[in-house]
């Protein structure tokens, strides 16, 4: 269970999140949505350690996390992907996953067997042998998931891992994530795609200007005003919700 | 393991050279050839590896060698004991130098270890009272294995041949271990790496102090080997530049290309320098210049070191012939 009490992170001047709380329950997926710089990646990076937020908590499982290094975030159970996706490009797929996998699996034997079932979880075996930075942005970003999982998680942060991706891989994706779901992993999402965050969120929490201005089940979000007026002029978005 | 075969090769005509050869020019060349493949290899751990391309190593390479050579000079010890406070002390400034490396990224890190390396090249010359200044320190020969003094090169060939072995296994470990992946995590991309669990800062301090370590061990040898300890040459930029440019030369962070990049430019120097020197007093340094010349064809035209290049070529032909 993540629990973030009145997170505010600020940049000089700037406050980036602002008085944020919200709880993410185990094997939950949450929505976090909001338009462009409303603060939804710097929360990740509050959450997951690479940044120490100025006030405000965050606890993991009871534990205050707020101000640990993010791979002692991972070694509790946290892990993250980038929405920049940040592959090991000289390695190959099977040692980008395997070096997730290691952090909890110690032998390498071991821990390039591990890998090997989570390339097939994500469905990248075909590309297993391939050099990262030759795969194209949608194998990239299940590569980003892949490596993540790979490190064992109770709870995955994917930051827009859906977008730029075309319409067969989008739904792959999908169905990936669902059966994580199903395994009893929690998800918290950060997409620009409402169609693909309807469809998979049990909840949504809605950023604007670093602060929540809404917080509910995919149905109440698409109706709420407060949010039609933060992303007006884009409700074309939540049509085909 | 089929990727050892390079090194055992390359090792095995090492090793087999005293056998053919007692020519002192020829067992001086061998000599120097593993030596400074050694150096770069363990320079290759931290610049590699790692990452962390340092352009200083010269200072480890000099505590090596002072220590050594005090120790011998000064207080009569043994230079075994020489090679163990060299490696300490080197490890220590690894720690210090590896903490650089988590504040201050590329370039800058590089800048850093080099004035780094010219602090101990000012303290090595002023500190008269203790190193005898810009003099230097003549390392006494003293027969005998525990003092490291041998009137012929076999096992001067032997040891060092020993001790690029071991550096080349330390490389071997870095490529297949648990923290050799997550050291290679680290370069790749850092955040990437903290994010899937990896200590990235602990990392790479062990790796730059580890390399200091190794470095620290060939530079006692060679103060023992030489007999001499110039300042101004131990804590050179230039040796600094050498000890990467044989692994950049050769292949970044892989085992065999130090010693191939190695065996390149010091044959290379060797021979230009042996060629050139009579030759005519106004073309003493032209060795310089043919040595930059070749640099700039390498890193202009097989970026990736030769190890790469040719195992590139190797796998090309391999789908030539199954095709």
């Amino acid at each position: 269970m993540l629990e973030l009490e009145a997170v505010t992170k600020r940049f000089g001047g700037l406050t980036a999140v602002k008085d944020v709380s919200l709880r993410a329950a185990p094997g939950e997926i949450l929505g976090i949505i909001g338009p462009n710089g409303a603060g939804k990646t710097t929360l990740f990076n509050v959450i997951s350690g690479f940044y120490a937020p100025n006030t405000g908590t965050v606890r993991l499982d009871g534990r205050d996390i707020g101000g640990l290094a993010p791979h002692h975030v991972c070694a509790l159970g946290l892990t993250r992907t980038f929405q920049l996706v940040k592959p090991f490009g000289n390695l190959s797929v099977l040692d980008n996953v395997m070096i997730g996998a290691l952090t909890r699996v110690h032998a390498v034997s071991a821990a390039r067997e591990a890998a090997r079932r989570v390339i097939a979880t994500c469905r990248l075996e075909a590309f297993a042998e391939s050099r990262a930075r030759s795969l194209p942005i949608g194998l990239r970003k299940r590569l980003e998931v892949a490596r993540a999982l790979a490190t064992q998680p109770r709870l995955l942060l994917l930051d827009e891992v859906m977008s730029g991706l075309n319409p067969t891989e989008l739904v792959e994706m999908i169905e990936i994530l669902r059966r994580l779901h199903a395994d009893g992993l929690g998800l918290i999402v950060i997409e620009h795609i409402m169609a693909a965050m309807m469809r998979l969120a049990q909840r949504i929490v809605v950023l604007h200007h670093g602060e929540k201005i809404a917080e509910g089940r995919p149905e109440e979000i698409s109706r709420d005003p407060r949010v039609v007026d933060a992303y007006l002029g884009e409700e074309f978005v939540f049509a085909d919700a | 393991m089929k990727r050892d075969v390079p090194a055992l090769v390359l090792f095995g005509l090492a090793a087999l050279a005293p056998l053919v050869t007692r020519d002192g020019f020829l067992l001086d060349s061998l000599i120097l050839i593993l030596l400074w493949g050694a150096v770069s290899g363990a320079w290759n751990v931290a610049g590699g590896y790692a990452g962390q391309v340092s352009l200083g190593h010269s200072a480890f390479f000099g505590l090596g060698a002072y220590s050594a050579a005090l120790l011998a000079t000064r207080w009569n010890q043994s230079p075994w004991l020489g090679l163990l406070v060299g490696a300490l002390l080197a490890t220590g400034a690894g720690l210090v130098i590896g903490y650089l490396a988590n504040r201050l990224k590329g370039p800058y890190f590089g800048l850093a270890t080099i004035a780094f390396s010219q602090v101990l090249l000012i303290l090595a010359s002023r500190w008269r009272a203790v190193t005898s200044g810009s003099e230097g320190i003549p390392v006494p020969f003293r027969p005998g294995f525990a003092t490291l003094g041998f009137q012929s090169k076999v096992p001067w060939v032997y040891l060092v041949l020993t001790l690029a072995v071991g550096i080349y296994l330390v490389a071997r470990y870095l490529e297949t271990s648990r923290p050799g992946y997550q050291l290679a995590g680290v370069r790749e991309d850092e955040d990437a790496a903290e994010a899937l669990g990896i200590p990235c800062r602990r990392l790479k301090v062990t790796a730059v102090a580890a390399s200091a370590a190794l470095t620290s061990v060939c530079g006692g040898l060679w103060a023992q080997y030489v007999g001499f300890v110039d300042p101004f040459y131990v804590f050179s930029v230039d040796l600094s530049i050498r000890f990467a440019l044989n692994s950049i030369i050769g292949g970044l962070g892989t085992a065999i290309g130090p010693f191939v990049g190695s065996l390149l430019i010091t044959s290379l120097e060797i021979y230009l320098r042996a060629t050139f020197s009579d030759f005519k007093a106004g073309l003493i340094g032209i060795y310089l210049i043919i040595y930059g010349c070749l640099l700039i064809v390498v890193v202009r035209f097989v970026p990736q070191g030769l190890v790469g290049w040719i195992g590139e070529r190797l796998r090309a032909m391999g789908r030539y012939a199954r095709a």
